[in-house]
């Protein structure tokens, strides 16, 4: 059985690297947050976003899930939950979710700390504290079944769909027989070729809410009253040789594989551990929708890009696969694997099992571009009035 | 904090006519001298921030948006960003861009030359990869900071728009910081300041007597619309709305003095009008309101908050008044005035040396937030 | 990769497609074997874009990986780049449900 080095942790499975994550509950905090890990060290991350101090309701509830799940990600050893203090979000809740997950967690509060940079060094001072309960952890033999593997596409090209992403599909159906779990997203791109995937529904229920989640994202641009060219695809997507949302589609969904699809969950929900392939309902946003696997739970991420995104994410290493010949050339020190050689006649197969040998490098602490770059992009994706209200069942 | 001041207006020392030195722009003045580095994506914000980071003068503006957004969503967005490079405190613009994303940073570097602000741009994917595009950023945003060097000028309050906005409708809000703020607000007009204020929730329960206040009827059907919509909406904004409703309109108000309001701002949009108060169209959260004060073409923004919102913004010096006795002791350095003891020309005299260099405690900090409010969902 | 690569340049991913898809910069000229015709190149094509095998009258469905991508806005000669100024979604037309409320 393909295994790695890994993390062990108390709860659920092993992490693919051993981080404190700085968590802020609020934008209020947000800035705080960052400097608290900035000046604690490498090993100390933070998670920077937007989220206001009074969401309503259901918006609420994503942002709290997606906190909890980041600091429950098994890449996180300890966290640190940062509020300014007057937020709806209780930062206790949240750090109670990742306790209840065997991580050490502390809380601080802005408005207790006495303001701005009172915060920021006790901030660092508890930073530390978390790092040496958790730095003497070492990496131990674990199965590859214990990953969750997050797949993502973005700067997609004509490429992406024959190069690409069909590797990375290779990647995911032998993950998914090792008994691991694969997850993509990015349900508007799966506009125009869900019937695909709707036929690899394992049962009607998960072909249903399928359906459903597709066809809300769709209505989403049609209540913008435009079409949804221009964010998708967009134009360097179209550059690219990309014409429509579904040509486009049709080349992203080959990037999960070929294996029967075991469910779709929430924005940010968790993910079940050796679990097949599983989607989740996410914007086709790539910052965002990366975010909502980390927070499910997936430890390690490949991104394909035919223009050549750069983006990381602080918690989950990322693996640039190019499918673009002149992109795994001109931008070589932002990609990790080139894909393109399918182009020239190397099979899939051949290039996915290497895809798949780099994941089980890089869960065993090889360092990705963008790790060595410390480009880690975080958004929390917000619910907007009209998806609240279509929620409420008011569209 | 300051201390109060009890000097009259007409004197020597009266704050509105005290000089102060300014950057001399084309189409006004500004009271910092910053080149500021936008993102025009996410995903290009990381190589922003290293540009800035590396350059004497240089600031970012890093921001969540400008992929997966169509329609009113996205054109916000543009607008916004392209609107906070003319502001007065900015003396240049490096467009920093990945290559793929709806906003294409070449163009948009173009739409911000036609506006006579020095603009130079970078794309990830064009010069090969965000090492090289750091370096070419940092060259580029290094010939903005030299080029920038002062155009002083001397100034007054008078020559300057103030950006005012309000977190909230505590009752030290309204009964203490408020009042003082419009006061001040007052005493600005007279002298020939603009002000823009921000703050659409507390129009929404008072949609009439927001509109009696408007100097012409299209400014009133704007004013109306607004609260119309924002009245329909869910969520953050609606615990303002809620308690807005609750109170008489010129008590959540209190922030605009007895002005009436020349013109209403489209979040992102700048300021037209010469002299008067403007209202612009941005929710209270502050982050987002400072951003869109600033696009408006406010050099200097006061927030008024009960809490003690910390956070500063990286275009605009950020005043923070409150009149909460709690937040003023246990916040001591993050709060610039406590309102329950300084008068108008307190804050006033508090501007003016803001203005003229003096750093608020967001400077003195450092931590600063740029966020652009949503009007759509990501796609 | 799926699919079978015609004249050494153009990709064609499923047997149905009415579309190719260009592995190089295409020079006009360049001529593509399908079946037993000869289609020629009327423009350059770039690296990643699409070149018309058959012709096509506006509203024609355009096949790639053996589905519908979308459909032609004009009418297209075989051998035409078909993109953006040729074709269009079927999907996500937020403007023609705008369109037809108005209507």
């Amino acid at each position: 059985m393909p295994t790695f080095e890994g993390y062990e942790r108390s709860d659920g499975p092993a992490g693919v690297r051993n981080y404190v994550a700085v968590l802020p509950v609020s934008i209020a905090a947000s800035a705080i947050a960052d400097e608290i890990a900035d000046r604690a060290g490498e090993q100390v991350r933070s998670t920077p976003h937007q989220m206001g101090r009074d969401p309503p309701a259901a918006a609420r509830a994503q942002i709290e899930r997606t906190l909890t799940g980041v600091g429950c990600n098994p890449n996180v050893g300890a966290a640190l939950v940062v509020a300014f203090g007057t937020e709806r979000i209780d930062a206790d809740e949240i750090a109670d979710g990742i306790a209840d997950a065997g991580r050490p967690v502390e809380t601080l509060s802005v408005r207790e700390s006495g303001g701005t940079t009172a915060a920021v060094e006790a901030g660092v001072d508890a930073a530390g504290e978390l790092w040496d309960e958790i730095g003497d952890h070492r990496r131990v033999e674990c199965d590859v079944s214990e990953l969750r593997f997050g797949v993502e596409c973005g700067g997609s090209d004509a490429t992406s769909g024959i190069a690409a992403n069909p590797a990375v599909g290779v990647a995911c159906d032998r993950l998914v027989e090792d008994g691991g779990t694969a997850t993509f997203s990015e349900t508007p791109e799966f506009i125009g070729a869900e019937h695909i995937l709707a036929e690899r529904c394992v049962d009607e229920s998960v072909r249903e809410r399928l359906l459903e989640r597709v066809d809300r994202r769709e209505a989403a641009a049609e209540l913008m009253g435009v079409d949804l060219r221009g964010a998708q695809p967009t134009p360097g997507n179209q550059e690219g040789g990309l014409t429509t949302i579904e040509e486009k589609s049709l080349g992203a969904i080959t990037k999960g594989g070929t294996t029967p699809v075991r469910g779709i969950v929430d924005y940010a929900a968790e993910l079940p551990v050796g679990g097949g392939l599983v989607l989740m309902d996410t914007p086709g946003y790539d910052v965002e929708s990366v975010v909502g696997k980390v927070a499910g739970g997936a430890q390690i991420v490949a991104f394909t890009t035919g223009r050549g995104s750069t983006t990381g994410n602080p918690i989950a290493p990322v693996i640039k696969v190019t499918g673009n010949p002149k992109t795994a050339d001109r931008l070589a020190n932002n990609m990790d694997v080139d894909a393109s050689t399918v182009l020239d006649g190397e099979s899939l197969d051949v290039v996915g099992d290497r895809i798949y040998e780099r994941l089980r490098s890089v869960a065993s602490g090889e360092r990705t571009a963008a790790e060595r770059r410390r480009l880690e992009e975080f958004a929390i994706n917000e619910l907007q009035p009209n998806e609240l209200a279509e929620l409420r069942g008011e569209v | 904090m300051s201390a109060p001041d009890t000097s009259l207006s007409g004197d020597a020392s009266d704050p509105l006519s005290v000089p102060l030195e300014a950057y001399a722009r084309d189409d006004g003045v500004g009271v910092r001298n910053r080149v500021l580095v936008v993102p025009s994506v996410i995903c290009s914000h990381i190589v922003a921030q290293r540009i800035a980071d590396a350059v004497d003068r240089a600031v970012c503006a890093p921001h969540d948006h400008g992929c997966a957004q169509i329609g009113a969503d996205h054109e916000q967005t543009e607008r916004t960003l392209l609107n906070v490079t003319r502001n007065p405190n900015v003396a240049g613009a490096t467009v920093v861009g990945l290559g793929c994303e709806h906003l294409q940073s070449g163009p948009f570097a173009e739409r911000i030359a036609d506006h006579d602000v020095p603009v130079r741009e970078a794309a990830i994917q064009d010069v090969g990869g965000s090492d090289a595009c750091i370096e070419v950023g940092t060259e580029a945003t290094r010939e903005l900071a030299t080029a920038a060097a002062a155009d002083r000028t001397e100034a007054s309050l008078a020559d300057l728009t103030v950006g005012v906005v309000g977190s909230d409708l505590a009752a030290s809000t309204r009964e203490v910081a408020d009042p003082l703020v419009g006061e001040t607000v007052d005493a600005l007009r007279s002298a020939g300041a603009r002000v823009a204020v921000a703050g659409t929730e507390r129009l929404a329960p008072h949609a009439e007597a927001a509109a009696d206040r408007a100097v012409t009827d299209a400014v009133a059907e704007r004013m109306r619309a607004a609260a119309e919509r924002t009245a329909d909406g869910p969520g953050n904004v609606r615990g303002l709305v809620r308690q807005a409703a609750d109170l008489p309109f010129d008590e959540v108000v209190g922030a605009w003095g007895d002005a009436t309001v020349e013109e209403f701002v489209p979040y992102g949009g700048r300021m037209t009008v010469d002299e008067g108060l403007a209202v612009v169209d941005t929710p209270s959260r502050f982050e987002e309101a400072a951003t869109a004060l600033s696009a408006a073409g406010a050099s200097v923004v006061v927030h008024v908050t009960a809490e003690g919102i910390p956070s500063g913004h990286p275009i605009v010096p950020v005043l923070k008044v409150t009149g909460d006795g709690e937040t003023a002791a246990i916040l001591p350095d993050d709060v610039d005035v406590d309102a329950r003891s300084t008068t108008p020309d307190g804050l006033l005299d508090e501007l003016r040396r803001v203005a003229d260099g003096e750093q608020t405690a967001t400077e003195r900090h450092g931590l600063t937030k740029f966020a652009i409010n949503r009007v759509g969902p990501s796609m | 990769m799926k699919g079978e690569v015609l004249g050494g340049c153009g990709l064609h991913m499923a047997a149905e497609d009415n579309v190719v898809t260009a592995i190089d910069d295409l020079a006009a000229g360049t001529t593509i074997p399908y079946g037993d015709e000869r289609i020629e190149l009327d423009a350059d094509v770039p690296f990643g874009h699409k070149v018309a095998l058959v012709a096509f009258d506006p509203g024609d469905a355009v096949v790639k990986y053996g589905e519908v991508i979308g459909q032609a806005t004009e009418a297209i000669d075989p051998g035409e780049w078909v993109h953006t100024h040729n074709a269009e979604s079927r999907r996500g037309r937020g403007d023609v449900a705008a369109e037809e409320e108005v209507a």
